[in-house]
């Protein structure tokens, strides 16, 4: 299905936080925050009057503790006290009340789909000569991409992305995005073959399955397919990479005409779900694969007994953390950019995009916007990014003689801890806010998962080895280079306007799919193609043109107005 | 309140009735006068169902709007019966629609037969500690949220080792688990076995204390004449618990429009979608989560007229078979 954006924006959050082990520092050690850099002429201005700031924030969350050192040292030096307002309960509910009552918080966290609502209502104020006036650094900041935060139906810029700005150089070292995930034990025990099909990947799987039918006492699960909900791309979008094409959601764009197609119906699927039809009849994928929800799913993976699965690594990050924790790390997971055939070129791995649509915005009800802009002004320097990323200097790291930041592993340890970050970290108003990343101008990366010698420091002998094995030093270089994003890439950010055609359509479309491609899967091999047939037809059925018609006329828009 | 009256009338004398008569007008006022203090309970109850019951029915308007949430109620677009039209002419809704009926009516004939059967058995036990043990053990999962109640039954049918396969295995009624959520037949049965286990208990103290009111005097008679203990519950208990019996049935068949939606969303899958989705679901996924408030009303009005319409028919039959009736 649709691939989100916010998918992407936890995932990239993720990538600091877990994989990398990143860590702060010691949470007893508190000294007085006198070590954090002095403040800037703009942050002395802000300063002046002491000011409350609502947040919603539409995901669960944890408030940070009353007396968080970073929250602490916001107020001190620039007056701002953040409050903020976590999701309870459904979202889509939650903004309806909100959107109906016409009364909001200063500031809201939207995405996506969430947008659309608040604007929509006429909630979200524009921001273009707000920054322009009160915030140089913003401005800076979202220079390069002045057209792409623009709304595409009236062109204001409402919404400040969260992520997808970066500055200097930088290396990615954990893919967080989507591929087919193998344990690295099958991948040890076939003796660190390059897996570059459909078929090898299965083989792999199931020579590994044969030879040991249980792990740690338990059942070996071949592969996994997530069908809950939302996440439901675990079971729709493998076939636009298997025959080369990056993540767009439900379509394939066509790179040179920029026309998307609608590809669930088309023979390229079918051999996927063909192949899973047989993995099936053999016993690789678990019967209770479409049935299971989220959080069986997770329970399953954290067992340490699944082989592989389709997802986008932050989906599952939590279960590797915790066989990480157990310290089965070879019955962790390595992705594998496959296709149908060797000559199809993968591309799993994309170059980072600018998560438009998707970040804090403020709303009509803010009393003082010129205060909360300046606010986040003052945030996205780096004096600031330095606080939010990394910590205070001395307590959560310190700077060796190259001038390079390091860590102890007690301070990793705390990075990784949940309840030391609510009290020693601002990693809410990080997480959401307009934010650097990347590398400072002193080389160093905006956060610890991002910092080559801290990621491979955090890494366990196991991997080190693993990775040696194939000559790599970073897990992306498992996938493809990311080659340069098409213009209007990705299409399922796209907003196909609540309550029409084509939104109806799309609901329409995503339930067919969910009802018949497990029954796909699960019937015996003769009844595959009758089952696929009947699934076509009710495909057909749906208003598929009416979907396509807004996906390119979309594709179309941003083309012409995100060059 | 008029029968009361005429019945009243019937015990004065030819002179005071014609009194009575004339001044109908002014009884009726003098009753109220003497129940005073009765009228005045009550009216915070009446205030709380206009204001909660009877007020919302304004915001059925949004029906026949394209309705868009922050603007004001005269600028939003009417569209006539456009919403009912796209209700009726789409197969999911039809089949959400029958989907709820159905397991409504296999919800009520389980839980009603279920709970009177637990009543009955549960009068002839003696032993009163037991009973009570009995009585509390089967109505405590009533207080159990539907989470955790479906996350007990997909455990219990899991293929991994979850009873329910097991125990159909050890007994070699089947050889290999069966996949008990991903069959669409088998979920109406799921569901209904699942509301039966939790809100049996529940069901039953209604009956027990119905049962409690018998007069025992019927029950010794009735052993004079040497009924043995299934003609005392067939002639005796039954009859006296009927009228109990057919109230909650006709306030049941109100309600038969709404099967619940928890179980049926959690519990639910693509496999089954066939089969799980009611009415509740259609809502929200059409409705709601698409900001598309009109459809959800729409939707709304559809059920509340045939539950509306279901009642008054429950009532009618009641009615006419002489039986006790609720309006």
């Amino acid at each position: 299905m649709l691939g989100k954006k916010r998918l992407v924006s936890l995932c990239l959050a993720l990538a600091m936080m877990g994989s990398v082990m990143a860590g702060c520092g010691g949470a007893s050690e508190s000294k007085d925050s006198g070590t954090a850099p002095t403040t800037t002429a703009d942050s002395k201005d802000a300063a002046l009057d002491p000011i409350e700031i609502s947040f919603f924030i539409s995901d669960p969350g944890q408030a940070p503790t009353a007396d968080n050192k970073i929250y602490k040292l916001i107020k001190e030096k620039l007056g701002v006290t953040c409050k903020f307002e976590f999701l309870v309960g459904d979202k889509d509910q939650k903004i309806g009340v909100m959107v109906a009552g016409g009364d909001y918080p200063d500031v809201v966290f939207v995405d996506t789909f969430t947008n659309p609502k608040f604007t929509g209502a006429g909630a979200l104020i524009p921001l273009e000569d707000l920054i322009a006036k009160n915030a140089p650094n913003l401005q800076k900041h979202y220079e390069p991409y002045k057209n792409k935060v623009k709304d595409s139906n009236d062109g204001h810029f409402y919404v400040m992305p969260d992520y997808g700005v970066y500055y200097n150089d930088y290396q990615t070292n954990i893919w967080q995005g989507a591929a087919f995930w193998i344990q690295k034990a099958v991948l040890a025990d076939a003796g660190y073959p390059q897996v570059k099909t459909l078929d090898q990947y299965f083989d792999l799987i199931e020579k590994y399955q044969a030879k040991y039918p249980e792990i740690d006492g338990q059942k070996t699960i071949g592969f996994e397919v997530l069908s809950d909900g939302w996440r439901d791309f675990c079971l729709k979008n493998p076939p636009e990479h298997l025959i080369g094409h990056p993540n767009d959601g439900q379509v394939v764009v066509d790179p040179d005409t920029n026309v998307a197609e609608f590809f669930w119906d088309k023979d390229y699927a079918k051999t996927y779900y063909k192949k899973l039809n047989d993995m099936y009849n053999k016993g690789l994928i678990d019967p209770e694969t479409f049935t299971m929800n989220y959080d069986q799913y997770m329970a399953k993976l954290s067992s340490g007994r699944v082989l592989g699965t389709f997802d986008q690594f932050w989906n599952f990050s939590n279960a590797d953390l915790t066989l990480k924790q157990q310290n089965k790390i070879e019955r962790t997971w390595a992705p594998c950019a496959i296709t149908l055939d060797e000559s199809i070129q993968p591309y799993y791995q994309d170059r980072n995009v600018l998560n438009v649509n998707t970040g804090f915005a403020i709303t009509t009800s803010c009393e003082n916007p010129e205060r909360v802009i300046k606010f986040f002004d003052t945030l996205v320097t780096e004096e600031w990014q330095r606080i939010l990323g990394w910590g205070i200097e001395g307590e959560d790291y310190s700077v060796d003689s190259n001038g390079e930041f390091v860590r102890t592993p007690e301070q990793r340890k705390n990075y990784d801890d949940q309840s030391w970050r609510l009290q020693n970290m601002a990693y809410t108003l990080w997480y959401y806010a307009p934010k650097m990343e990347g590398s400072f101008a002193d080389g160093n990366a905006c956060t610890p998962g991002f910092q080559p010698k801290e990621f491979y420091a955090s890494l366990s002998d196991y991997d080190k080895n693993f990775l040696k094995q194939y000559g790599y030093e970073t897990w992306t270089q498992f996938l493809n280079e990311a080659p340069e994003n098409r213009i209007s890439y990705p299409a399922w950010g796209i907003d196909l306007v609540d309550g029409s055609a084509a939104s109806m359509a799309n609901t329409k479309i995503g339930e067919v799919g969910t009802k018949f491609l497990p029954k796909a899967i699960l019937s015996k091999p003769a009844d595959f193609d009758k089952v696929w047939d009947e699934y076509v037809t009710e495909l057909h059925k749906c208003d598929i043109q009416a979907y396509l018609d807004r996906m390119n006329d979309q594709l179309k828009w941003r083309a012409e107005n995100w060059k | 309140m008029a029968n009361n009256i005429s019945a009243l009338n019937n015990n004065k004398s030819p002179s005071a009735q014609v009194q009575l008569q004339a001044s109908l007008k002014t009884s009726k006022w003098s009753l109220l006068k003497n129940q005073k203090q009765l009228v005045f309970m009550s009216v915070p109850l009446l205030i709380y169902i206009l204001l909660f019951s009877y007020a919302p029915i304004w915001g059925w308007l949004m029906a026949f709007q394209n309705y868009k949430p922050a603007k004001s109620f005269f600028n939003q677009k009417w569209v006539g019966l456009q919403q009912f039209e796209y209700l009726f002419k789409d197969e999911a809704f039809i089949r959400d629609f029958v989907n709820t009926l159905c397991m409504s009516v296999i919800n009520l004939v389980l839980s009603f037969v279920t709970a009177i059967i637990l009543a009955l058995l549960l009068n002839e036990i003696k032993n009163m500690f037991f009973k009570r043990t009995i009585q509390t053990i089967s109505y405590l999962p009533h207080f159990l949220s539907w989470i955790i109640v479906c996350g007990i039954v997909s455990t219990c049918l899991s293929t991994e080792g979850g009873i329910v396969n097991e125990v159909l295995m050890a007994l070699g009624i089947i050889d290999s688990p069966v996949l008990w959520l991903s069959e669409g037949k088998y979920f109406w049965g799921i569901v209904g076995a699942a509301n039966v286990w939790k809100e049996l208990g529940w069901n039953t103290i209604i009956y027990i204390a119905a049962i409690a009111s018998i007069d025992p005097a019927q029950y010794e008679a009735a052993e004079m004449d040497g009924a043995g203990r299934f003609r005392k519950m067939w002639n005796v208990t039954l009859p006296g618990i009927k009228s109990t019996i057919i109230i909650l049935l006709i306030m049941n068949i109100g309600r038969v429009m709404d099967a619940g939606f928890e179980i049926q969303y959690i519990l639910g899958n693509g496999l089954v979608s066939d089969w799980s989705e009611t009415i509740d679901i259609y809502v929200l996924k059409y409705g709601i989560k698409q900001f598309n408030y009109s459809l959800a009303t729409a939707a709304g009005i559809i059920r509340s007229v045939i539950s509306i319409v279901l009642l008054f028919a429950a009532n009618f039959v009641a009615k006419k078979l002489g039986e006790e009736r609720l309006i």
